[in-house]
């Protein structure tokens, strides 16, 4: 069965491009157009990884980490932060609401698989 | 305050006047006092005036003129910077959509790619792995391996023509020995035939000499006809024999004859044919390293196209940074526009010059303070790709 990964971002290009390297590597993926498009995406299906944008329309990525650890069955899904923020401050706060890693963008597709590989186990 | 210092002129000179006219009808003394008095109440009336004049000349109707003009060019401003700033906005969000809609259609045109990408990989794989697949008994059928069975089966069968060919040969000599001894032997079936010819004849000549002799020859005759006998069949089974003697002669002879035919066969034909299979399939080989050379070659280039589609999909986020980057600036752009136009609009619609400052302040002062309530996302200034932290 392949991995399924939940991609929230407003931008459409970054979730296709998101999209497109993971799909390659063989995951399922699902978009997620905000931060409550993406909660409920992954209400409706058990993701095994999120990557979330930071700011976004209607709920922001921080929020929707925070929302995503109070659910029993996202309490240790690995939350990946993928924002053009690169701010030490943002960064601690993403640590505190309970995000596995902090990704800045640009990203670099192979990067990208090499992370997501390791978070998955 | 001009018409209140006019006031107070007209009654100082009003007061000095009646003192005066008190004073003319007084006494002399006096009458110099009111001279004095009137003179001086004329200067100071002639002063105040002067001054009052003045005052008048920086006119207060030309001033109302300018105001309401500036006021009407204030508001003005405000309204143009308004449709300005609208207007830039618009711009700004085209170029975001342009901009969206490019990279989309640039990342599904990369993503395309690096399909066929893959599948170029693919296929130059299956040929590298092709040249050594394993057949349906599990044995390695590599290119290399047919090439050498091909040349081996080659050389037994040109080895096994010029053996076939040597025994030929030694065949033909057999045969010509045995053909010698057959010869030999008909010479003496030729010799027993003359010799039972010779034995009927002396057989012949003793039953003569035996019926002269008379009764005393007559065992003598039976046994000169018994010889006789014997010669002609000695002479019956000689035929025979050579009757047979003649078939095999015959049959040796065809088989000479096809044991020659293959021994004095060409087999340069054999050697040549050995050695173009053996050069063709050298050539294949050659063929074969360059082929598989090449489908590694094809796996490189295809592996490399990959590399750059990932280097493009990094850099194509430059659209991801610019938009945010265009939608702080319409921000910015934004407060401009409402901020400029509200202190126009403040000017304009006040009547209490110091009440429209205070609201015109308010509005500079938040646009100053933009940076602090509005931070800029992108601190980005090159399309390098981010760090990564987990946590």
């Amino acid at each position: 069965m392949a991995k399924v990964v939940l991609t929230v971002d407003d931008s459409a290009s970054i979730r296709q491009m998101v999209a497109f390297t993971l799909k390659s590597a063989g995951y399922e993926v699902v978009e997620a157009v905000d931060g409550e498009d993406g909660l409920n995406k992954a209400r409706g299906k058990n993701a095994d990884l999120v990557l979330t944008d930071q700011n976004m329309p209607k709920m922001d990525g921080l929020s929707l980490i925070k929302t995503l650890r109070g659910l029993p069955q996202y309490r240790s899904t690995p939350i990946l932060m993928l924002t053009t923020e690169s701010s030490d401050a943002m960064k601690a706060a993403g640590k505190a609401s309970g995000a596995t890693g902090w990704l800045v963008k640009p990203f670099d597709p192979q990067k990208l698989l090499e992370v997501v590989k390791k978070v998955l186990g | 305050m001009v018409l209140t210092s006019k006031k107070y002129a007209a009654l100082i000179a009003l007061v000095a006047v009646l003192v005066s006219l008190a004073a003319w009808f007084a006494d002399p003394i006096w009458r110099v006092m009111a001279i004095v008095v009137v003179a001086s109440s004329v200067w100071f009336v002639a002063t105040r005036y002067g001054v009052a004049k003045q005052h008048q000349e920086t006119p207060p109707d030309p001033l109302a003129g300018c105001r309401a003009e500036l006021g009407a060019l204030i508001d003005e401003l405000g309204d143009a910077s308004q449709v300005q700033s609208r207007s830039s906005l618009g711009e700004l969000d085209q170029v975001k959509s342009l901009l969206q809609e490019a990279v989309n259609k640039l990342v599904a045109d990369f993503n395309e790619m690096n399909h066929h990408g893959q599948a170029q990989r693919e296929l130059a794989l299956s040929i590298v792995t092709g040249m050594t697949e394993v057949d349906s008994h599990g044995e390695s059928v590599d290119f290399a391996d047919f090439v050498r069975d091909t040349s081996k089966t080659m050389e037994s069968f040109v080895d096994n023509t010029v053996a076939t060919s040597k025994i030929a040969m030694g065949l033909v000599e057999t045969m010509d020995t045995i053909n010698h001894e057959v010869a030999a032997m008909l010479g003496i079936l030729a010799e027993i035939e003359s010799i039972a010819k010779q034995t009927n004849l002396l057989a012949l000549n003793a039953a003569i000499e035996a019926a002269r002799a008379g009764e005393a020859g007559r065992g003598f005759a039976v046994v000169a006809d018994e010889v006789r006998n014997l010669s002609q069949r000695t002479n019956q089974f000689s035929h025979e024999i050579r009757a047979h003697m003649d078939q095999v002669d015959s049959s040796l002879g065809r088989a000479h004859e096809s044991i020659y035919a293959v021994a004095s066969m060409d087999m340069n034909f054999a050697l040549q044919s050995k050695q173009r299979v053996q050069s063709t399939m050298s050539r294949l080989e050659g063929i074969n390293v360059t082929m598989a050379d090449a489908a590694r070659g094809i796996d490189a280039h295809a592996a490399q196209v990959s590399a750059k589609v990932n280097a493009a999909v990094t850099s194509l986020q430059f659209q991801d940074l610019s938009s945010q980057l265009i939608g702080h600036a319409q921000l910015r752009l934004e407060a401009l526009g409402t901020g400029v136009h509200g202190v126009a609009r403040a000017f304009a619609e006040s009547t209490d010059m110091m009440a429209a400052m205070a609201l015109a302040r308010v509005r500079v002062a938040a646009l100053s303070n933009l940076d602090n309530t509005h931070f800029n996302p992108i601190k980005q200034d090159s399309l390098s790709s981010g760090d990564i932290e987990l946590f």
